[in-house]
């Protein structure tokens, strides 16, 4: 145990954290579950999502263990366009929300946001899109894997492999029980105890030391966090609006919240979603700001949130802490896991292996998925490899390619397949290429831009007349779809 | 040009008052679903 770990949680404590929650996970997702017997109930909760469950959900699967932890790091090591520029993670939320209406309407029996490109575009763009997202999420499910092993030993000092292991299978656990209804339902209680916790380390950050001494001893000791011209800052904030964009246009853990809620729940809940979530990473990054006027030293800027936690309120601001970190990576990895086994149970199962599939068959499928991943990113967790974390950067710019195929394909009748293809493989090896030769900060930046130009080039060199009526595919299964 | 204390307070206040609103907001309208059977 380190000095960092020492000054926080007892491992006791923290075991005793872990057990009761886990109980608490898995006896909601079963209870949840029991009566999930139609395939749809599993996977889409039915598609009668309402506006209070799916706002939370939304809300809470964007609030990741990063938006906890790096908000005030980034506010520690950027200051205010650090916490800003986080804060523009809510913009992809926001211009999701006519894209959810759009998709019910034009998509009422959909399942993936694979269907949709493979609907619109053929097959090769709908490859190249499952090698995309397939790739984005499991860097997202190795970095929430790694997040949770790392974060809990820093907090309470239980080994690594146990943290994460434990986290992992709680997630899994809950997850195979209740299906889809089991990730909203949970989702719910996870904003709240993240909303709950943030306010009271906030309100306690303001009252001990105020609004004074932590601008005059940032003003004194790090006058660039204040700075209003930081360009390298600017630059982050940019980039990180258009990666939040791409990861949400893209990926089927909000598609599949657009099949899930109910006939006009889509829009309201991603616009809520969006505004609620904005102002969470200011306040967490605010709270990062108090370090100077605490005088704490501190030997990780990935720490900052918890030490400041636990200056202010002893073993309960730990224990806060610990609750947020638990409940933010148990919100995105539970998302993760049901989106990502819907997508390879419906584009790569009954797609590409078992195409006569019976609805039992997917149903044995879903969960075989559930359990495959859980144990593939465990794999990929164990060895904590630093690199594989660092995935998630580059996906950046594979998932800013397809912004604008996602985007014009849903509202641009003449936009074409050949301009689709050539956006998301151009985009992410300029991305890609950008990344290398001048940083991360540009990665998503020249993906988008790359990708814009085919989508338009393309569209205006070959228009095609696509019918959306084509969207509207019955699945041949009819899983229990309801209007 | 650093940013003024006026507006750092703001900012922050702005942010938390929205952070307070959030849950309280979340709650009301899980009641109102409940009560029009609109849950899930």
């Amino acid at each position: 145990m380190n000095s960092v770990n020492s000054a926080i949680l007892d491992p006791s404590v923290g075991w005793a954290i872990l057990a009761g929650f886990s109980l608490l996970w898995v006896a909601l997702g079963w209870y949840w579950g029991r009566h999930a017997q139609q395939l749809d109930d599993y996977m889409l909760a039915g598609r009668r999502v309402g506006l209070a469950l799916g706002t939370a959900t939304a809300m809470a699967t964007w609030v990741t263990s990063n938006t906890t932890m790096a908000a005030p790091q980034l506010a520690f090591q950027m200051g205010v366009w650090g916490m800003l520029g986080y804060s523009l993670g809510s913009v992809g939320l926001l211009m999701f929300a006519p894209l959810a209406t759009r998709i019910r309407r034009l998509m009422p029996n959909g399942y993936t946001s694979g269907d949709f490109i493979r609907i619109r575009y053929g097959h090769t763009a709908w490859r190249v899109f499952l090698a995309i997202s397939l790739f984005y999420s499991l860097g997202w499910l190795v970095s929430m894997g790694m997040a949770g092993g790392i974060l809990i030993h820093a907090l309470t000092g239980i080994p690594y492999h146990y943290g994460m292991t434990v986290i992992l299978a709680i997630c899994v656990g809950y997850t195979l029980l209740g299906g889809f209804r089991a990730v909203i339902g949970t989702d719910f209680i996870q904003a709240l105890l993240i909303l709950v916790g943030l306010v009271v380390i906030a309100v306690l950050a303001i009252r001990h030391v105020g609004f004074d001494s932590i601008h005059s001893a940032v003003t004194a000791e790090r006058p660039e966090l204040l700075n209003l011209l930081m360009p390298a800052a600017i630059m982050f904030l940019f980039n990180n609006l258009l990666f939040g964009i791409g990861e949400i246009f893209h990926s089927n853990v909000w598609w599949s919240r657009a099949f899930s809620f109910r006939a006009g729940v889509g829009f309201k809940a991603y616009t809520l979603a969006g505004l609620l979530w904005a102002p969470i990473p200011i306040v967490a990054g605010f709270v990062a700001l108090a370090v100077p006027a605490l005088q704490l030293n501190v030997p990780a800027a990935d720490m900052v949130g918890p030490m400041v936690a636990a200056n202010l309120l002893g073993v309960t601001g730990a224990v806060l802490v610990l609750l947020m970190v638990f409940a933010a990576l148990s919100s995105s990895l539970d998302s993760l896991l049901a989106a990502t086994s819907i997508l390879v149970v419906e584009d790569i199962y009954r797609r590409h292996i078992k195409p006569h599939a019976s609805a039992e068959d997917m149903r044995c499928a879903a969960a075989r998925i559930i359990v495959g991943l859980g144990v593939l990113t465990w794999l990929l967790c164990a060895p904590r490899l630093t690199t594989l974390a660092e995935l998630l950067y580059f996906t950046g710019a594979f998932v800013a390619s397809t912004i604008w195929p996602i985007a014009a394909g849903l509202f641009w009748r003449r936009t074409n397949s050949t301009a689709a293809v050539a956006a998301m493989v151009l985009g992410s090896a300029a991305g890609l290429y950008s990344y290398f030769a001048i940083g991360f900060y540009v990665a998503a930046l020249v993906g988008a831009a790359v990708s814009m130009l085919c989508v338009l080039l393309g569209t205006w060199l070959a228009p095609r007349d696509f019918d959306w009526e084509q969207l509207r595919e019955e699945h041949p299964l009819h899983m229990g779809a309801r209007p | 040009m650093t940013m003024p204390l006026t507006v750092f307070s703001a900012l922050v206040l702005g942010a938390l008052a929205i952070t307070i609103v959030a849950p309280v907001l979340l709650l009301v309208l899980l009641i109102r679903d409940w009560k029009r059977k609109q849950l899930w």
